[in-house]
């Protein structure tokens, strides 16, 4: 509030004293018309109005200059004299164009605040948006697993005695298939809690690229044992700012999601490409590819391929690529190459907007 | 036949029992702990070969189990721990646990984390020193005493401080080694708390002993913690590597 006085003070005189001591000049060099002189102290008035907050300095201003133009620059000098021809017009004058103008910057201002005011409302209301729709997909990923674990155990504890061997193996195979199917949607979750704590920026620090990648491939393999990658990076090491672990979830999805969803077994390749001022992943398979269709939905978490994959949709795991990636300031997008899908995201080797 | 004793301190009853079924089937003797203070006063009491360790017990921090057994034993302590706390991994090892291993783990992981840490503290017992026979690993072997490294019978030239590092995590194979460890053994204790050089020399090492940086054959990465270098192969030859 102080700060504001001072500004707007300071802000005054300053115009205050610039008009006049231009008037002086120009006064001096020989112009003897007050209307002239008085088109300055206009000119100060606007931009004072223009530049402080209210209406009282802009006011303050305007009886100023009517003084001002009194005294200094009509008959006679150095004197108020309020008996000249047309004074009251100009006084009147200088005065309406003050409060003209402050009531239109304030309106101005006004506005632009409450504009300011309902950005942020959207923002805030899609930022609950997004986690109301991250919450319900993973309700449903998760019902279904359980649902699954649930009734398989309760069915063989039930059942022991008329189960045949393989019947009890089938069943356990289940259960364990989808504990792991949980674990996966939980460890994902839990990433996410290391971004949303304050600011929705992440903590970064600086990483070498090829060790979160080569713990993110074994990472993968140890739940998709047969997995091929063939990575292409650049030789020289390279270092970027990033929450690693997070960045490693964001491969561990990705590969995953090549290797289960492409119903191919060509080999992944993992492509590292360094710029002047960025690093780019792409994680390519040769596939079946991404319905075309759900390409725009692919990272709000509601994707569902129509093609046979059932609950172990790429749902979660990709919104959450995203969101990890959004919190780095960097970008991530979906396509189809020819034979297959393509992941691609990019890490600025700066801090970003921080 | 003597029995090894594992002491399980851990709060959750299935998992709990769940390991000790596993440890029991592989002829280990086992004791089980719910508290840390019941833990304690069975490390006390029986002292166990090996400890396992969760971290996050109802009655007391686990580091303080970590630094009670510490001041007077050097039984190897296993830490079990969640995911995400790197932060935590890093102090407990630092603090004297000899590895750590990640909620959920399978049961290979479990034994092979087992075995490399009752081999590494029995090594220290019988005096059998590594620096006498070479590290073995698949194509790679390191002679301690000739300081010589090769790779499918290639010689591979280190520079001094890369023949230090590689020579320390060989030694200390199967074991994560934190990035404030190998900082103090190699540039000693006053070695500047910046990691940065030591990532810079594990980037070189990186280049030649491995095919592949981003998927390596030796030496692994625990991003936040610390390197581990592949379990020595040459002492155990029965044995079924770790991971």
């Amino acid at each position: 509030m102080k700060k504001n006085l001072i500004k707007n003070l300071s802000v005054t005189l300053l115009c205050l004293a610039v008009s006049t001591a231009l008037s002086f000049l120009f006064f001096h060099l020989g112009n003897k018309h007050s209307v002239n002189i008085a088109l300055f102290y206009i000119l100060a008035l606007i931009i004072i109005a223009l530049n402080t907050d209210g209406y009282i300095y802009g006011i303050t201003a305007s009886f100023f200059c009517v003084a001002a133009v009194n005294t200094f620059f009509t008959y006679p000098f150095f004197k108020m004299d309020f008996t000249l021809d047309g004074y009251p017009v100009t006084f009147l004058g200088m005065l309406t164009i003050a409060i003209i103008t402050c009531t239109i910057t304030t309106m101005l201002k006004q506005q632009k605040t409450t504009l300011d005011e309902r950005e942020k409302k959207l923002a805030e209301a899609e930022k609950e948006r997004i986690r109301a729709n991250l919450l319900r997909a993973v309700s449903h990923d998760l019902r279904t697993p359980l649902t699954s674990i649930i009734g398989s155990s309760a069915s063989y504890m039930e059942d022991y005695e008329n189960l045949t061997e393989s019947e009890r193996l089938e069943l356990l195979s289940n259960i364990n298939e989808d504990a792991n199917w949980l674990l996966n949607i939980v460890e994902n979750l839990l990433t996410v809690t290391r971004i949303h704590n304050n600011s929705g920026k992440v903590k970064k620090s600086p990483e070498v690229v090829e060790e979160v990648v080569s713990e993110a491939i074994a990472r993968t393999r140890k739940r998709c044992p047969e997995l091929m990658i063939s990575v292409k990076m650049p030789e020289a090491p390279l270092t970027i700012p990033m929450d690693a672990t997070l960045i490693e979830q964001v491969l561990i999805n990705l590969l995953e999601n090549a290797f289960v969803h492409s119903h191919s077994r060509e080999p992944i390749e993992l492509i590292i490409e360094n710029y002047e001022d960025k690093v780019s992943f792409t994680i390519r398979d040769y596939g079946i590819g991404i319905d075309k269709s759900q390409l725009p939905f692919i990272f709000t978490g509601t994707y569902h391929d129509n093609r046979g994959d059932s609950y172990r949709g790429r749902g979660i795991g990709l919104s959450i690529c995203h969101t990890i990636i959004t919190a780095h300031s960097g970008t991530i997008s979906a396509g189809n190459h020819e034979n297959g899908a393509e992941f691609t995201f990019i890490l600025f080797k700066e801090k970003g907007d921080e | 036949m003597y029995k090894f004793t594992v002491l399980i301190i851990e709060d959750e009853k299935n998992i709990q029992t769940f390991m000790n079924k596993i440890l029991k089937k592989h002829e280990y003797k086992i004791l089980c702990a719910d508290s840390g203070k019941e833990g304690l006063s069975l490390v006390r009491s029986q002292c166990p070969d090996i400890i396992l360790l969760d971290l996050g017990l109802p009655d007391m921090d686990g580091s303080t189990i970590i630094e009670t057994v510490r001041t007077w034993s050097s039984i190897p302590i296993i830490v079990i721990s969640a995911r995400s706390t790197e932060r935590e991994k890093v102090a407990a090892l630092d603090l004297g646990a000899d590895d750590y291993i990640t909620k959920p783990f399978g049961t290979s992981e479990l034994l092979a984390r087992i075995r490399t840490s009752l081999r590494h503290s029995n090594r220290l017992l019988t005096n059998d020193s590594l620096y006498i026979r070479p590290y073995q690993c698949g194509g790679l072997i390191l002679d301690f005493s000739k300081r010589l490294l090769s790779i499918d019978g290639k010689e591979v030239h280190l520079t001094p401080i890369e023949y230090k590092i590689v020579a320390f995590l060989a030694q200390n194979s199967g074991k994560v080694m934190t990035y404030a460890t190998i900082l103090s053994s190699i540039w000693g204790p006053f070695a500047d708390d910046d990691n940065k050089i030591l990532r810079v020399n594990m980037a070189n090492i990186r280049r030649k002993l491995e095919s592949d940086a981003a998927q390596p054959k030796y030496i692994f990465t625990e991003v936040g913690v610390g390197y581990r270098m592949k379990e020595d192969e040459y002492e155990a030859p029965g044995n079924i590597p770790a991971e």
